[in-house]
């Protein structure tokens, strides 16, 4: 039973920092804009989809794929903040239905492209398994893991330490008040929208390096990372890590110690907990008083 | 003097498309994922039925199929949306989608409509338990699960593990074998598991730690064989065989991930490279091979199959003139045709009694049916997993 647990606790580390790493950019333009960008999982997919044409098109490590991914997710991702921009009315609500239709478009243009197939790293090196006996784990999950500590770090030293990242948090905080500061409340969004892309590339070619993908997944990951950017709490970046590894490790003990069919429930049931609970999520509220 | 000619251009395209639409010209609608999380199947179907249809107008001296197929994007509601469109729109009978939770909406609504609907891609047992009279399908759970337990019962282990998908046919599947495999004594484990789950690691764990089982099998689809099998190489658990049901043994699959499946079994029909006896399936593997330049497949071989029957029943009761009063239900039920999918027959429920699959084993990109022993290519080789 200790092995059973021991793995369990650590699969469940291991998909809980690939949720944080998909949740991440979600966070920030959730943070900055108080837009939810549901095409964000879509961005992912479409950076695991880059992933997979460098290494199988062009035989090279799926993490080389990373400045590709940058540009294309960047691309798009200009394209959604322009045409987000140009809202007047509504801004939350049409933004919604705008970034559901990206996402739609998104899909499509993936399978028109890719076909329906489902996708993975062939490499026999990401495929392969680190053992700490009694625990097991595939390289490529460590390897995400690892990366998404890395910009974890790199994207609170940002918000904390430089320029446009403190203009990002006024924004957030009061948009009034950052425009009388003289921070051009446009051009703060669109770096926000940027790094959220730039954070989706990275997500996307660890997600096609360590699961299977496919054109359909989108969705799904755009629903994981909502639901851990709202646990989390908005405005908290390591927040958003902790939910995201309390959520994984409450899957992953739920299949060990009940049913592998209740994960996602259990999942859904902390969720509406918190939600009930602390409204401001796990740590929202304590970021705010920050 | 442009304009005249625009308008004389106008009415004569416009002539030939009336042209088109004779008497004998008869719509055909099908509703298929050709989007969405089941597009992969749904594709290969549209590919299986378009051949059909061409197959058929080629060898048909009066009467031409037109097929007009609706992407439902692998949702209940557009395929519902889909098959009253198709009726309204004038199709005589509606070839139908993939995944039961998919199909059964869609033809209750053929069933309302008095519509013939048939289907190759739904094997639920609550399909046919609802007594609709314009159903037929070809392939069911009790097909797959009599090849699945036909080759787990000749190596007669001592414990099994299911892993399947809450999805209803998997599901259901699972629930089947288990109760076949405990009735022959073997202690049998199910792990069910939700659709939307990544990490297999838990779950084969518990196969690899609690159950310890001789063989595993799986109940799911495609991305889940993957991620299933994958977590089995990681966890190595010490199992003497993996097998899966449907679109498992297919060649793509080895073709895009030959290190997760060198030596798994699954549900097949042909073996790879595609051996067919019958001069029917000749044809279609050389029109299909002509049109998408690659071979048959498990999806685009049912679609085919029942895209045929269908045409078939259609000429029948076009000849009787009784297409739109009701024979096509009666036409389909008078069939008795060895297909190349084996003999096909519908009982009152629209169900097909005589399916039957056998197992094939991916090896080294061939797939050699390994049983029954009467469709056998070649012997079954253990331990079949693939590290």
């Amino acid at each position: 039973m200790i092995e059973l647990l021991l793995q369990a606790l650590f699969s469940g580390l291991l998909v809980g920092g690939v949720y944080a790493l998909v949740a991440l950019g979600l966070a920030i333009s959730f943070g900055a804009m108080r837009i939810i960008n549901l095409a964000h999982g879509e961005l992912v997919l479409l950076a695991a989809y880059c992933a997979y044409v460098v290494e199988a098109r062009a035989g090279l490590d799926p993490y080389l794929a990373i400045p590709l991914a940058l540009v294309v997710v960047t691309l798009v991702c200009t394209a959604v903040f322009l045409m987000i921009d140009r809202i007047r009315d509504h801004r939350e609500l049409n933004s919604l239905i705008l970034t559901f239709g990206v996402g739609i478009v998104l899909t499509n243009a993936i399978l028109l492209v890719f076909a329906s197939d489902v996708r993975t790293t062939s490499s026999p090196v990401l495929q392969d398994a680190t053992v700490l006996e009694p625990i097991y784990a595939m390289n490529g999950e460590l390897i995400a893991f690892a990366l998404s500590l890395v910009l974890m770090v790199a994207l609170w030293w940002w918000l904390r330490k430089s320029w446009y990242g403190r203009a990002v948090r006024a924004v957030s905080s009061n948009r009034a008040a950052a425009t009388l500061m003289g921070i051009s409340p446009v051009r703060t969004e669109l770096t926000a929208f940027l790094v959220a892309g730039a954070l989706a590339s990275f997500a996307g070619v660890a997600l096609f390096t360590m699961s299977v993908v496919q054109p359909a997944l989108g969705h799904a990951l755009t629903v994981k990372a909502f639901i851990v950017t709202v646990l989390a709490g908005v405005g908290s970046i390591p927040g958003v890590f902790l939910a995201a590894i309390l959520l994984g490790i409450t899957e992953a003990l739920t299949v060990t110690l009940a049913s592998s069919a209740l994960q996602e429930l259990v999942g859904m049931v902390l969720f509406l907990l918190v939600l009930f609970l602390l409204p401001n999520g796990l740590f929202g509220a304590r970021a705010r008083r920050g | 003097m442009l304009r005249r000619a625009v308008a004389v251009a106008t009415i004569a395209f416009a002539a030939l498309c009336g042209n088109r639409a004779s008497a004998d010209d008869i719509l055909v609608g099908a509703h298929m994922p050709l989007t969405g999380s089941l597009a992969r199947s749904g594709q290969a179907f549209d590919e299986g039925m378009r051949v059909a249809v061409q197959m058929f107008n080629a060898r048909s001296g009066t009467h031409k199929l037109r097929l007009r197929v609706i992407d439902d994007e692998s949702t209940p509601a557009k395929a519902v949306s889909a098959v009253e469109k198709l009726v309204a729109d004038g199709a005589v009978a509606v070839i139908g989608g993939y995944g039961s939770n998919i199909v059964g909406p869609a033809s209750d609504a053929a069933n309302r409509l008095d519509t013939t609907y048939i289907t190759a891609g739904a094997a639920s047992d609550e399909l046919t338990k609802r007594g609709l009279k314009t159903f037929f399908r070809i392939n069911n759970n009790a097909g797959y699960q009599r090849g699945m337990v036909g080759l787990l019962k000749s190596l007669k282990p001592a414990s099994v593990s299911i892993v399947a998908s809450t999805k209803e046919s998997p599901s259901l599947l699972a629930k089947g074998l288990q109760r076949d495999l405990s009735a022959e004594g073997v202690k049998v484990t199910l792990h069910e598991f939700d659709p939307a789950i990544t990490d297999f690691k838990p779950i084969i764990n518990k196969v690899k730690l609690q159950d310890r089982p001789d063989a595993l099998v799986m109940a799911a689809y495609e991305n889940d064989y993957v991620g299933i099998i994958r977590a089995a190489r990681i966890l190595k658990p010490s199992v003497k065989l993996i097998v899966g049901a449907w679109a498992l043994a297919v060649p793509k699959l080895y073709q895009e991930f030959p290190d997760l499946m060198n030596n798994v079994v699954g549900a097949s029909f042909l073996p790879f490279p595609v051996e067919i006896e019958d001069e029917e399936g000749k044809g279609f593997a050389e029109a299909y091979r002509k049109t998408y330049d690659k071979d048959v497949d498990y999806h685009s071989t049912l679609s085919f199959v029942e895209t045929t029957i269908l045409a078939e029943a259609i000429a029948k009761a076009a000849e009787a003139g009784t297409l739109r009063t009701g024979g096509l239900t009666e036409a389909m039920r008078t069939t008795d045709r060895k297909t190349v999918l084996g003999p096909v027959q519908f009982d009152a429920t629209g169900d097909n009694p005589r399916f039957s699959v056998a197992m094939g084993q991916h090896r080294a990109g061939k797939i050699v049916l390994v049983s029954p022993r009467s469709a056998a290519t070649g012997d079954l080789v253990l331990p079949a997993r693939p590290w």
